[in-house]
């Protein structure tokens, strides 16, 4: 299963395998987006966001887009740190697929990125499917920042997750 | 330093909030262009007090909170809350400085219990304050535990500090937390 995750820049055309799971519902609840309804929406995101972004790749399975994965640096003292998102087709949930791509994404993305020394992400206390991801991908437990975000209009815990450049790839 | 040997019998003067004024400067100065007290700040001390003037002008009398904290009115140093960027405006994060010959006393836990209560007040949804301290700040630590802040976590390599990556501690105070 390992070899048929692999990661690439996204490319326009990929809109209509992105739409699949843009337009789900089920995706969307756990991510800062509303579910999409339109694919020229999808196109426009594409556009100004994700193929300028600085470091944007498309999850593909056996050769086809079925998520995103994105490392987006702060800027000025704090660009040393990076937060991680992802987001994956939800047919292709629990196959260990998030885990692989965020795997080969912590091992290029320290050379790829100057400066990066921390990848952290930010998880619901809810979101356990997420937890297990970062888990297992070698990320530590920094702590639970109480009250930290707002999602969809309700102020959420958060759990803090990070990798260090000197961490170990598991 | 260790703030126990100052700390030994002191009675905290009282201490007063309010909002800065250029003439400010000179007292500006006196926690600003030390270097022990800029030691955990990004910057580096002022030298210039024009410089000073200047981050006066376009930092602190624009900024959303930003109070002297002061002793029979004349200011010691500075506490703000800045409120997250974004949407997520239910959250803000306190930073604050002291005089050298002032620490010590409990002049910056007093500021930051008159803090956490005026920016609850005055700053519409706030429901959670934060703020983080280098994990060789504990005099800092300290004075957050001391005001009621609650520890979440140590963030691993979260920002650059002259020329050196550095691990911070994360505190919150919540709206719920306020007795």
């Amino acid at each position: 299963m390992d070899e048929e995750v692999t990661l690439r820049p996204c490319d326009l055309a990929d809109v209509d395998d992105l739409y699949e799971y843009a337009s789900d519902d089920k995706v969307s609840a756990w991510c800062r987006w509303d579910t999409y309804t339109n694919k020229e929406d999808l196109l426009n995101y594409m556009k100004t966001c994700m193929i300028p972004h600085p470091w944007m790749r498309v999850i593909c399975y056996r050769g086809r887009p079925v998520g995103s994965i994105s490392v987006t640096p702060y800027t000025g003292a704090d660009r040393c740190r990076a937060e991680l998102g992802y987001v994956l087709a939800s047919q292709y949930w629990g196959k260990g697929i998030a885990t692989k791509a965020v795997k080969l994404t912590l091992e290029t993305v320290f050379k790829d990125l100057k400066d990066l020394e921390r990848v952290e992400a930010l998880v619901d206390v809810e979101n356990f499917g997420s937890q297990k991801v970062l888990e297992k991908s070698g990320f530590t437990k920094d702590g639970v920042l109480r009250r930290f975000s707002i999602h969809k209009g309700m102020v959420r815990d958060r759990i803090l997750y990070s990798f260090i450049s000197t961490d170990p790839l598991v | 330093m260790n703030h126990d040997e100052k700390n030994q019998n002191p009675k905290t003067p009282t201490i007063t909030l309010r909002k800065f004024t250029l003439s400010d400067v000179d007292a500006f100065m006196s926690w600003a262009a030390d270097p022990r007290v800029t030691r955990f700040q990004r910057r580096d001390p002022y030298s210039d007090p024009a410089d000073a003037l200047a981050y006066i002008t376009t930092h602190i009398l624009p900024h959303p909170w930003y109070r002297a904290i002061c002793i029979d009115n004349t200011p010691v140093g500075s506490i703000s809350v800045k409120p997250a960027p974004g949407e997520d405006r239910h959250r803000a994060s306190i930073g604050y400085r002291l005089a050298y010959d002032y620490w010590g006393k409990g002049i910056a836990t007093e500021a930051l219990k008159l803090t956490i209560k005026a920016a609850f007040e005055e700053l519409d949804h706030l429901e959670r304050l934060e703020a983080i301290a280098d994990v060789d700040n504990p005099a800092s630590q300290r004075v957050l535990e001391k005001a009621g802040f609650k520890e979440e976590g140590i963030l691993r390599k979260y920002v650059r500090l002259k020329g050196e990556t550095r691990d911070m501690v994360m505190f919150s105070f919540l709206l719920s937390d306020a007795v």
